[in-house]
């Protein structure tokens, strides 16, 4: 009987320190854990291993101009018309009722009837030997102007943010696809073996819409997906040993349980237990380097003043300096996502002028300085930074329910808006593309989200009509059936 | 008079189309009895000779169906005449051969035949030869000839006598002297060697066009001229380049690789120009539009800025790498990772094995064939391994910052032949030993921040050597700067209010 009732604390003992360790990893680590559950429920066992894919895994197809990426998403989509599309000509339909051609047939989010068209509110002026023309609402990305190179003229098929969102990070607008994110460290591998070759910071005190979706793994190995760590505080909650529990109890702990998965594995031959495994490892290595990583309190004042930041305060500045950090530790892609940007007029935080003035201030040094920093460390001749959102704004004003909004804003508008790239293989001070005279659609050089999308993975050394990963019966891209590489911005 | 009826109707085309379908029956049947017939007479299977005549009857009815379809198919033209009467002869015979050897065995006449008997191997064995060379000469009139040995392998190709592989032109070679090149010669005929030749030449003329040569483009073709000289807008050489790509008359068809936008404007700009053969860029006007892609053709000169310069390591035919040593490198802790799928060099990191030193650096001269790129940040390593380090010929890339490398070891360095990317932060490298790197003629980008190097060195070297790039990184003045922001004081700017 003794025996027994020794028997069922040490089984009661034994289940508790699994759940226990699930349950501590929390927030990030746990999404790992969630992720691969959900992941083996489409993964069939069917499925060929990553091994034996006509892409080599971990090795890009060409010689990589960019070997990590930083890309910054500012999430809610900023106004293009206010920051670089600059259009004198709209200044003097201020006011004036849009024309009906670029009423008919079309849908906006939130437009109805017939919206006044509403001039730029920022100040422009040309910038650098390139001549950008960057707005006063981005003081500080006018002294890096001739690293940058401009897309004037994306264009998407989505007006709601999730799609849209989706479309720009997985090619699709539906869930279920790989996000750019995943396809990089699929392809290119991971290098730094202590942290995920895919990570994701987030800022403005919102998810992206589309939720864990725009940097998950969809039906790549689970394995791929980006990892999200908190920018304050600790990076990943939990990720610190709790008292009683020393790092050799955990190690044991972690071995037992990665033992029974690799017998499970032999079962059942589900290449998703291995990502499982795998995920164990990282977390328990991760458990060192993350914190280490995400200190920044050696960095000297000057760099955190460059930044603007102040140790532990979780704003999109420091999330630039982190991403900094990350890259220099070799991590393959870096995933920035800032809300707040979705300027309709409605309130005092979200509109064309005050409210974005407000965002731009938060965000144009830090993304200023992260230019000038990867460029001294030697990191920006491989290192894409891609900035961009999901859509731009229309150049009529917003007249939700037909009424007059209390502030300036804009509606969502998919026929054209500007993205940039700096770094890697990417030419220095060029603008792409141009719209028309009021900023509405795309007259030169126009880009489609695909053709975007292609671009970034020719720049790691990937033909992206190539570049597929069998899934249900057909070859799968990120590109899906389109995408052309805009050789223009190419250096 | 039927053809004619058909022809104006379309029906000709559509039936003819099924040309490639149906040869395939013939092909299948003839072999299949062929194959009977061999099993039969030797005893291998147990098969009625009965089974045999109905399966030629099905041959003979095919190969017929074939021959007419593939004479409705033959007047949509466009096929080398000579390679087509072959074809079309081959075919017939496989048809009559055909229906003579079931003619010669079946049970009605061939009591009739007193010489059947001895005819019917041979005309069976006639049909099925004429079958493998009708479709021979068939697949070279739709993929053009020497389809099928086109990649033959080494060492096949000289054994058959063939000459080396003739890779098709991809990139026009840079002109050194643009004024000097002849416009025709140098520039549009290797234009459209690259994009129009392959469906337009002596075997394949689509649209009974040749491109191949100026006397053949000059003849035009069932279209009409290919171009109208001193007036590109009516040339259908360039009209059709600028359709949009979905259009039914676009060329190069959708999916083969297009023109650039430079070299349809040196297309149109030859054409403007009256089309001169023999003429130099020099003696002809040149266009706002036709400059730059001009330029595009010289050495390095890419359309409105200059090309980022490629190593030529990446050129180079490097052997594979024994995965053995690359096994060993691994086993020491480093991340050793192929460049590319398709080029030998390998790129080897020491990021996770920080503990790596002198003792162990002399594993990479294994490879130093093949590593390209070499990333020894943050490790222990000091002066002395630079000495194996310079051994890695092929490098052209180096890592390493936050070391304990100073002048001594930088020393070492000089006699490379490829490095262009040295990174050198927070080391103990001082002025002289920049000097010396900057030295180098294939350097292109030294990082020095927090080394002893000095602001003024760095400056002096980048004044002298401009293609150069030397970063020692940013002071606190610099940051201070780049804090302020500038008061917009501009007149033109402008905001809606």
């Amino acid at each position: 009987m003794e025996n027994l009732l020794k028997e069922l604390q040490y089984a009661k003992l034994e289940h508790q320190t699994r759940r226990h360790f699930l349950q501590s990893c929390g927030f990030g680590l746990g999404a790992l854990g969630l992720g691969s559950l959900m992941g083996s429920c489409s993964a069939s066992s069917t499925e060929p291993n990553a091994s034996d894919k006509s892409v080599q895994s971990g090795i890009p197809q060409f010689a990589p101009k960019a070997k990590r990426v930083i890309y910054i998403h500012m999430a809610g989509a900023p106004s293009q018309l206010e920051l670089f599309d600059y259009k004198p000509e709209l200044l003097k339909y201020h006011g004036k009722d849009c024309p009906a051609e670029f009423l008919e047939g079309k849908k906006f989010a939130f437009i109805q009837g017939v919206p006044k068209m509403l001039g730029p509110q920022g100040a422009f002026k040309q910038h650098g030997q390139s001549g950008a023309w960057i707005s006063d609402y981005l003081p500080h990305l006018q002294k890096v102007a001739d690293e940058i190179s401009f897309f004037k003229a994306v264009h998407t098929d989505q007006f709601n943010h999730a799609p849209a969102q989706l479309l720009m990070h997985t090619g699709s607008p539906r869930l279920g696809r790989p996000s750019l994110g995943a396809w990089t460290v699929y392809g290119l591998g991971s290098e730094n073996q202590n942290l995920p070759g895919f990570m994701v910071l987030a800022s403005g005190g919102r998810q992206p819409d589309a939720g864990k979706s725009v940097y998950g793994s969809g039906f790549l190995p689970s394995v791929y997906q980006g990892v999200q760590c908190r920018t304050g505080g600790d990076p990943v909650l939990y990720v610190s040993d709790p008292s009683g529990m020393n790092r050799n109890m955990r190690k044991t702990t972690i071995e037992a349980i990665n033992q029974i998965n690799q017998q499970t594995y032999e079962d059942v031959k589900d290449p998703e237990i291995l990502t499982r495994i795998s995920q164990y490892e990282m977390a328990f290595r991760m458990q060192m380097s993350v914190p280490e990583v995400m200190d920044v309190s050696k960095e000297p004042q000057f760099i955190l003043d460059m930044y603007g930041v102040k140790p532990g305060d979780g704003t999109f500045a420091m999330n630039c300096l982190l991403a900094r950090k990350l890259v220099e530790n070799d991590v393959r892609f870096v995933q920035l996502f800032d809300w707040g940007w979705d300027g309709h007029g409605t309130s005092e935080q979200d509109n064309v002028e005050g409210g974005l003035r407000k965002k731009c201030e938060a965000t144009d040094k830090p993304i200023a300085a992260l230019i000038q920093d990867l460029k001294m460390r030697g990191l920006l001749e491989d290192t894409l930074v891609i900035w961009g959102a999901e859509f731009g704004r229309t150049p009529m004003q917003e007249n939700r329910n037909g009424l007059v909004m209390p502030y300036m804003g804009r509606d969502h508008h998919l026929e054209a808006f500007t993205m940039w790239m700096a770094g890697g293989g990417v030419k220095k001070g060029v603008t792409h593309g141009e719209t028309d005279e009021l900023g509405y659609y795309g007259v030169k050089g126009r880009v489609h989200v695909h053709d975007i999308q292609a671009t970034i993975l020719h720049l790691m050394g990937f033909d992206h009509e190539k570049f597929t990963y069998p899934f249900q019966g057909r070859n799968f891209r990120l590109t899906d059936t389109e995408g052309k590489v805009v050789k223009e911005v190419l250096a | 008079m039927f053809d004619i009826l058909l022809q104006s109707t379309g029906w000709s085309l559509f039936i003819g189309r099924f040309h490639p379908l149906l040869v395939h029956l013939p092909i299948g049947f003839l072999l299949i009895a062929a194959l009977l017939e061999t099993g039969r007479r030797t005893n291998k299977v147990n098969v009625n000779a009965l089974t045999i005549t109905f399966i030629l009857l099905c041959s003979a009815i095919g190969a017929s169906l074939a021959c007419i379809a593939g004479y409705l198919l033959s007047l949509g033209g466009g096929y080398d005449a000579v390679l087509l009467d072959r074809h079309k002869w081959q075919g017939i015979g496989v048809a009559v051969f055909a229906w003579i050897a079931w003619f010669v065995t079946h049970d009605k006449f061939q009591k009739k035949i007193p010489f059947g008997s001895k005819i019917y191997l041979g005309t069976f064995g006639m049909a099925v030869v004429l079958t493998m060379t009708a479709g021979h000469d068939g697949g070279s009139l739709t993929h053009g000839e020497g389809f099928l040995s086109q990649y033959t392998p080494e060492p096949f190709r000289t054994l058959a006598g063939m000459p080396p592989v003739k890779v098709p032109l991809e990139e026009i070679k840079p002109i050194e002297n643009i004024e000097q090149a002849l416009v025709y010669q140098d520039i549009v005929q290797p234009i459209l060697e690259m994009r129009c030749v392959q469906c337009h030449n002596a075997s394949k003329s689509k649209g009974d066009l040749r491109l191949d040569d100026m006397a053949f483009i000059l003849k035009g073709g069932e279209n009409g001229p290919a171009f109208v000289a001193g007036n590109s807008a009516e040339s259908d050489l360039v009209k059709r380049c600028l359709l949009d790509e979905n259009d039914d008359q676009h060329m190069p068809p959708k999916g083969k690789p297009q023109l650039s936008n430079e070299q349809v404007a040196l297309l149109s700009w030859w054409i403007e120009q009256g089309a001169p053969v023999g003429k130099k860029v020099s003696e002809l006007k040149k266009s706002d539009a036709v400059k730059p892609a001009l330029a595009s053709l010289t050495a390095g000169g890419a359309t409105n800025q200059e090309k980022a310069p490629v190593s030529p390591v990446l050129s180079l035919k490097v052997d594979q790498a024994d995965d053995k040593k690359i096994d060993v490198l691994r086993k020491a802790g480093l991340l050793v990772n192929p460049l590319s799928q398709d080029l030998n060099l390998l790129e080897v990191s020491a990021v996770n094995a920080k503990g790596f030193d002198d003792l162990q650096v002399p594993l990479l001269t294994n490879l130093s064939g093949q590593i390209v790129l070499l990333k020894l940040g943050g490790t222990k390593i000091t002066d002395a391994s630079l000495k194996e380090i310079a051994k890695l010929k092929y490098l052209t890339k180096l890592y390493l910052d936050r070391t304990a490398i100073s002048d001594a070891g930088l020393a070492s360095l000089k006699s490379m032949q490829y490095l262009e990317y040295l990174n050198l932060i927070d080391t103990k490298v001082t002025d002289n030993g920049l000097k010396s790197i900057a030295a180098m003629k294939t350097m292109r980008s030294v990082y020095v921040w927090k080394s002893n190097v000095t602001d003024s060195t760095v400056n002096q070297l980048s004044k002298s050597n401009p293609r150069l790039v030397i970063s020692n990184g940013i002071s606190e003045s610099a940051v201070a700067q780049f804090l302020q922001i500038a008061k917009s004081t501009d007149q033109d700017s402008t905001k809606a209010r």
